[in-house]
């Protein structure tokens, strides 16, 4: 069964189309990373799901059920602008978010959750007192205190620096485990690389990716030459085969073209520079990202 | 339903939790009763000064007779009846001469003086004061003062000015007074109630028609209807204005729909206007029994009341949360907050006329229009007549129908513009929202 499935889905709002005839399905227990540019429509697909918004066409099924006759009971949601009550104490607020849900007291799951993302202390606090990172882990408890059977997170890890993104990722684990579909919005490909099972992307409200990672990166072949040599090298993009340099500082990313041989490239790059590695491989998903979105896009990522 | 009354109960406490509740509980009947208090509390700090009065008499009928006025007063009145202490300021009466080239010279002299503060006011009674009919120009009696229209001694002066102008009057025709003993007795016109015939016949007399029954009784009602509208719809226009703006609105969203979320709001408000009514009105019920004025409490207009303030929360509920919707920020608030309390407001511009003639057409007229119904009609039945029996209940029809079309307009703006941010404040995008969704 399906925990999520769109089917041409359409929204426009006047004259603009936000989403357009856009098609998902989501396996039941699946960790499901939406990618796309800003303004591509992940948060239009979102709101849709949530029922927060309508689409114009098409129909949205939530575990196996149509939208319209499925409450939001079962859905946990953490919406990418984060919005708690400032006056309000932290474990009041998750057992307030937590009775919307499900209609009885959540104290026990609040205080699982407090003590699993370190927040134990605070849970006596004003939400006015916490920083940017603990409101954010304040509002991941409020998504999913009341054990919801699909997980819908937008932009999740925005502001969190890198051991709260790994605690959070492993929540997002362990929800799965526990027999939860997750789906999240983000921008950061490395973290959607290691946990996702599927990746879908938006694009201009269109969907141009979705399936696995390695899917996804079969489409592309092996195509990415990434080279380390003892300097700075030089002339890359002047070698021929060589369609697009990416240049990381200590390593640089090579784009070759269709039909053209790895070996040569080598061989040409050897004549100039002290190559201390070579690995052909496949496009990484930042990499099918750029392409697909532009350099236009990447500016704004 | 669960989702509402949870969201209500969190709005509920949100309000009556703060210290701001109380202190706001406390203040309001203080701040609404302030100058009858301070009234009450300064009553015995007269400024007991001498007031030194000129007079400039073209009649030439008055020096004597004002100056034994003034001295009577001054014996006789103006001290504490108990311990005699002067709990009143003595009146010093002057007479100057009249100059009739320069009148107007000399009443700008004397206004001068009173400007310097050497004298308090100065009377100028016209020459044709007694017999006005002749040259109604010059019959006039002119008090002036930096504060004449306010000023006690203005009334003090009207009776014995209007009997000596009798008794000159009497005394020109040849009659005596003597021979009239009961010549200057005034009479008042007492304000009473109707009688009332009870089932064996027997006449119950009419009690005393007083203020308090007439005026003081429908304009607490209609103070605290404001007062607790005040209290538990307005704040809702801005409290759903920040919860857009700090994205609170859309983790509420994900868990109830729109409509939800605005009931629950609706309800929580009323719970709160409800327990400061409940505490203002047991309260002033208690201290009315305690200081028995129990006779003043309209116990027959009370379930009216609180089914017109229910009525009346529900229906600015609707319109201040769903004006709060469409808000992006406070300055927005602040100009929608103004057209939204016109149903609040407009009852208290006609309070008085209406409060006068409770009967007329115009005050009918206006009770049952829906928006003005729950104020003007509790007004209505809080005043000593008795209205017909079928307009409250029209009145409560029509207002109920009214809000349900406010709740349903009210929530098909909400939920088209909760999630906009930066959309112009527009009456057409308003006007669309409601009608289109």
């Amino acid at each position: 069964m399906n925990a999520l499935t769109l089917n041409n889905i359409t929204k426009t709002f006047n004259e603009f189309t936000a989403v357009d005839m856009l098609s998902l399905e989501v396996p039941d227990g699946s960790i499901y990373g939406f990618i796309g540019p800003n303004g591509s429509g992940k948060t239009t697909t979102i709101r849709m799901i949530m029922n927060i918004l309508h689409p114009d066409s098409g129909d949205i099924q939530i575990l196996g059920s149509p939208r319209a006759s499925i409450d939001n009971d079962l859905v946990g949601y953490l919406p990418e602008e984060r919005g708690l009550y400032k006056k309000m104490k932290i474990r009041e607020l998750l057992q307030f978010y937590g009775q919307l849900k499900t209609g009885h007291g959540v104290l026990a799951d609040v205080d699982f959750w407090l003590k699993k993302l370190d927040l134990t202390q605070w849970g006596n606090k004003k939400v006015e007192t916490l920083s940017k990172g603990m409101s954010q882990k304040v509002q991941f408890i409020a998504t999913v205190v009341s054990h919801p059977k699909l997980v819908i997170l937008d932009e999740p890890f925005s502001g969190l620096d890198p051991v709260n993104t790994d605690v959070l990722l492993q929540a997002m684990l362990e929800l799965q485990k526990n027999g939860s579909t997750v789906i999240f919005s983000t921008h950061d490909m490395a973290t959607a690389e290691k946990v996702c099972d599927y990746v879908f992307m938006i694009h201009k409200g269109k969907k141009v990716l979705d399936g696995t990672l390695h899917e996804i990166q079969d489409k592309y072949g092996s195509d990415t030459l990434r080279i380390r040599c003892d300097s700075k090298p030089s002339g890359l993009d002047r070698i021929a085969g060589v369609d697009k340099v990416h240049d990381f500082g200590q390593s640089q990313e090579l784009r070759i073209s269709p039909g053209s041989n790895p070996q040569d490239i080598l061989k040409k790059l050897m004549e100039d520079n002290t190559v201390l590695s070579f690995e052909l491989m496949k496009p990484s998903l930042h990499d099918i990202f750029v392409r697909i979105a532009g350099a236009e896009e990447l500016h704004h990522v | 339903m669960y989702k509402v009354l949870r969201l209500a109960l969190r709005e509920y406490y949100a309000a009556v939790r703060t210290k701001g509740f109380i202190i706001g509980l406390i203040m309001l009947p203080v701040f609404m009763s302030g100058s009858i208090i301070a009234m009450a509390l300064l009553k015995d700090h007269v400024d007991i000064r001498e007031r030194h009065i000129v007079v400039v008499d073209e009649a030439g009928q008055f020096s004597e007779m004002l100056k034994e006025a003034a001295s009577i007063r001054n014996t006789q009145h103006i001290f504490d009846e108990d311990d005699s202490i002067q709990v009143k300021p003595v009146y010093s009466i002057e007479f100057v001469n009249v100059d009739t080239a320069n009148i107007l010279m000399q009443l700008g002299a004397l206004s001068d003086r009173i400007r310097e503060g050497e004298i308090h006011a100065f009377l100028h009674i016209g020459s044709s004061i007694v017999h006005p009919a002749e040259d109604p120009n010059n019959a006039f009696v002119n008090y002036h003062a930096e504060s004449a229209a306010l000023d006690d001694i203005r009334g003090w002066l009207r009776d014995p000015i209007n009997n000596h102008l009798r008794r000159l009057r009497l005394e020109q025709a040849g009659i005596d007074e003597s021979e009239i003993p009961d010549l200057f007795h005034w009479s008042w016109v007492n304000a009473k109630g109707l009688l009332k015939i009870d089932e064996d016949g027997n006449v119950i007399d009419a009690g005393a028609s007083n203020e308090i029954r007439a005026i003081a009784v429908p304009l607490v009602m209609m103070m605290l209807m404001f007062m607790m509208s005040m209290m538990g719809a307005t704040p809702q226009l801005s409290a759903v204005m920040e919860e857009k703006t700090q994205r609170i609105v859309e983790v509420i969203l994900g868990s109830i729909t729109p409509f939800q979320f605005m009931l629950g709001k609706i309800l929580g408000g009323l719970a709160v206007a409800l327990t400061s009514t409940l505490v203002y009105l047991g309260g002033g019920t208690a201290f009315m029994q305690w200081r028995g004025f129990e006779a003043y409490i309209p116990y027959d207009i009370l379930p009216w009341f609180v089914v017109n303030l229910v009525v009346l929360l529900f229906m600015l509920g609707a319109l201040m949360t769903s004006l709060g919707s469409v808000a992006n920020d406070a300055k927005d608030a602040q100009s929608l907050s103004f057209p939204a309390m016109f149903p609040m407001m407009i009852p208290m511009f006609i309070m008085m006329p209406v409060l006068k003639e409770p009967l007329s057409t115009f005050a009918t007229v206006m009770s049952l229009i829906p928006p003005f119904t729950p104020m003007v009609m509790t007004l209505r039945m809080a005043s000593p007549v008795t209205i017909p029996a079928w307009q409250p209940w029209a009145g409560l029809a029509g207002v109920i129908i009214f809000t349900l079309f406010v709740v349903w307009g009210g929530a098909r703006i909400f939920r088209t513009a909760i999630l906009m941010q930066g959309v112009p404040l527009k009456f057409s995008n308003i006007m669309r929202w409601m009608t289109k969704g």
